[in-house]
């Protein structure tokens, strides 16, 4: 049985750039300079009963607006939205907190926005009271709370009130660690129960954790929707593509500068710059990172083929240069360092004003999410440097596991039992 | 409409809520607290009193009491249009984060215009008992007038707040339109004195209805003018009906527009 009906629903909201509000303004004919923005553009979604729903997508992208229409807060420009059952809403917490008053008056004050009659409250209070943790508060002033009991009391009064739809938008975030687990367990019941639950966070965790089905939401359109851990890769995904864009852009406008500063270092003159250093015998005049595709890329997922490419001139004639690489992350710590010497990669001479590329190649990006600097040097072997390049270059590793570390160690876990 | 009625039922309690938020928090923090629901109409009634008794001279037996009766009339009248004219923005809040029929906005805001009432009734009984006024059986009637007159103020309650989210500037205009109403309402002096040139204007001013039933029950102790008091119901409920489909399309727009 369908729950939520949503049938080609399409929402534009109208940005008043400036706005015409007072009678002055009306008579005077002032215009409004209007600018329409699609929040929606029609959007269909059948959610059966019982079925947990997570939405997923980039801020802005529609999720909200989607999730107050549900509600009732606002209405489809075109289309249909119909919602079965009584709907409980956890959009933003604390809607009707009233500073001034306890703790126990504002459970009562919000439980009843929320559609519940004084006897199903008072039947509720205690559950609530004990959910929240705030026993020894609940007769004070919610002036006087700290914005995570603040949000532990909302949670408590909204998940009490057990309706047959929950809309959730991004609230578990606030609260410490402990009280989400106590919030997801509590989640969890009521999915048990039946409740049908639709769900915005960007705790993908989470998400893949509660829902059935997850759908991405991009642009104001369905990008995609099935099951969750395909839907959250194909995301994250999607997530590392728009990062390397936009590192790639900012990389372009840095890199004009770099060509200038490699103009400079052509002069004889030895250039000492806190992160290049060298005698410039031979000169590395360009570094780029590429994906399996031969793609410029800055943003990587973990697992990726990446090719690190490092274009070099000779300025004078050497014998056996030795050009290495080094990863290090943002607290500074080497994750892995290595050169053709080491790896027994012999170069024997490179001649006066020779061109070339050196490639190193890694069939498998094994580093965990996050930001690493990138060293490439290349001196002789005994460790003079030429042009050494310390941690000039930036590039993002996104990953779909939340594994933490240095080093991803290939592993695989086997259980084995014995009776 | 009727479908908007139950659901309104079936928010009672944040009705509730709703109204008692208001009472609570208007005199928070103030000495007297709650005191000044009761000491407001009689200060009132005090300066009215001594403009009207003294400075104007209107002869009249008992006119303190004559005066309190359309004071407090007036008061659940204009206190709703006044307060009620804000009320959707300053609950900007709440029609932003949940959903709930917004009628029970406008409707908090008359019920606790009514609940004043009853307060400043009890202050009527005591003066009309000091200044030994017969009281017979028409008082019964006043759950009835009052009934009628919180319909017709919910009606005009519901129109302003709703269009006041559109048109700013209408808070303020019914500020003034409100202070000229209040001396074209047999208020502060019977309608026997009222020139016969400005009766018209007098006849149509359905506040004028109510403020003589009451003045008729509590004053004069005598059962009100019935055809006027149909008149002044079919007026109410038609109003109220008109307001309530105003303000259902108004509504859907509210979380967008405040």
């Amino acid at each position: 049985m369908e729950v939520i009906r949503v049938e080609n629903v399409t929402k534009s909201f109208k940005i008043y750039k400036e706005r015409a509000v007072t009678l002055k303004e009306r008579i005077l004919g002032r215009k409004n300079k209007v600018e329409i923005f699609e929040a929606l553009k029609s959007v269909s979604l059948y959610v059966q009963k019982g079925e947990t729903v997570g939405l997923l997508g980039r801020n802005g992208s529609g999720k909200s607006t989607l999730l107050k229409m549900l509600t009732g807060i606002l209405y489809p420009d075109e289309g249909l939205i119909h919602v079965e059952g009584k709907i409980s809403s956890l959009l933003e917490l604390g809607a009707g907190f009233h500073p001034d008053f306890t703790g126990r008056e504002n459970i009562f004050m919000n439980a009843s926005i929320l559609g519940l009659n004084k006897k199903e409250i008072r039947a509720k209070l205690d559950d609530i009271i004990a959910f929240s943790e705030l026993k020894e508060y609940i007769e004070n002033p919610v002036r006087n709370y700290s914005s995570g009991m603040y949000m532990r009391l909302a949670f408590s009064v909204a998940i009490m009130v057990e309706p047959d739809v929950l809309l959730i938008d991004e609230v578990l975030a606030v609260g410490d660690s402990a009280f989400q687990q106590k919030c997801m367990d509590q989640l969890m019941k009521l999915k048990a129960k039946g409740t049908t639950i639709v769900f915005v966070s960007h705790d993908l965790t989470a998400m893949e954790k509660l829902c059935d089905r997850v759908v991405w939401i991009n642009n104001s359109v369905i990008e995609d929707e099935g099951y969750p851990k395909k839907i959250i890769d194909k995301y994250l995904t999607f997530l590392a593509n728009e990062e390397n864009t936009r590192l790639l852009s900012t990389g372009t406008e840095s890199g004009n500068q770099d060509e200038s500063q490699s103009t400079n270092v052509i002069e004889p003159i030895e250039k000492n710059e806190s992160d290049r250093w060298g005698n410039r015998d031979i000169e590395l005049t360009e570094v780029i990172f590429k994906d399996s595709e031969n793609n410029k890329r800055l943003g990587f997922m973990s697992g990726d083929t990446a090719t690190i490419n490092i274009k070099f001139k000779t300025n004078k004639e050497t014998k056996e240069p030795v050009f290495g690489v080094g990863i290090s992350n943002l607290e500074g710590v080497n994750c892995y360092g290595t050169n053709t010497w080491i790896d027994h990669y012999k170069i024997d001479v490179l001649h006066m004003s020779e061109i070339g590329e050196i490639s190193f190649k890694i069939p498998s990006l094994d580093l965990v999410a996050g930001t690493y600097l990138i060293s490439v040097a290349v001196h002789d072997v005994y460790g003079n440097p030429y042009d050494y390049h310390d941690k000039r270059y930036t590039i993002k590793v996104s990953s779909i596991t939340s594994d933490i570390g240095v080093a991803k160690i290939k592993h695989q876990w086997i259980l084995e039992r014995k009776k | 409409m009727f479908e908007k009625i139950k659901e309104v039922y079936a928010y009672r309690q944040m009705l509730e809520s709703l109204v008692l938020t208001d009472l609570r928090t208007r005199y928070k923090g103030s000495i007297l607290g709650f005191f000044w629901t009761l000491l407001n109409p009689l200060l009132l009634l005090c300066v009215y009193s001594i403009v009207f008794k003294f400075v104007v001279r209107i002869q009249m037996d008992n006119y303190s009491s004559f005066l309190f009766i359309g004071l407090i009339t007036w008061n659940v009248f204009s206190q709703s249009i006044l307060s009620g004219a804000g009320v959707i923005i300053r609950n900007a809040g709440l029609i932003k984060k949940i959903y709930f029929p917004k009628e029970l906005l406008p409707l908090s805001v008359v019920i606790g215009g009514v609940l004043n009432y009853f307060f400043s009734f009890l202050v009527l009984l005591f003066i009309l008992i000091i200044n030994k006024i017969a009281i017979g059986w028409p008082i019964l009637l006043f759950p009835l007038i009052l009934f009628i007159l919180s319909i017709f103020t919910l009606a005009l309650t519901m129109l302003i707040s709703a269009l006041n989210v559109y048109f700013r500037d209408l808070e303020h205009i019914v500020g003034i339109l409100i202070m000229g109403w209040f001396y074209l309402t047999p208020i502060v002096f019977p309608s026997n004195m009222i020139p016969n040139e400005l009766h018209l204007i007098f006849d149509l001013n359905p506040i004028r209805i109510f403020v003589e039933g009451f003045q008729d029950i509590y004053y004069y102790n005598k059962f009100p003018n019935w055809s006027e008091l149909l008149v002044g119901t079919i007026v109410s409920f038609v109003l109220l009906v008109i307001s309530m489909k105003i303000f259902k399309k108004l509504s859907r727009n509210f979380a967008e527009v405040i």
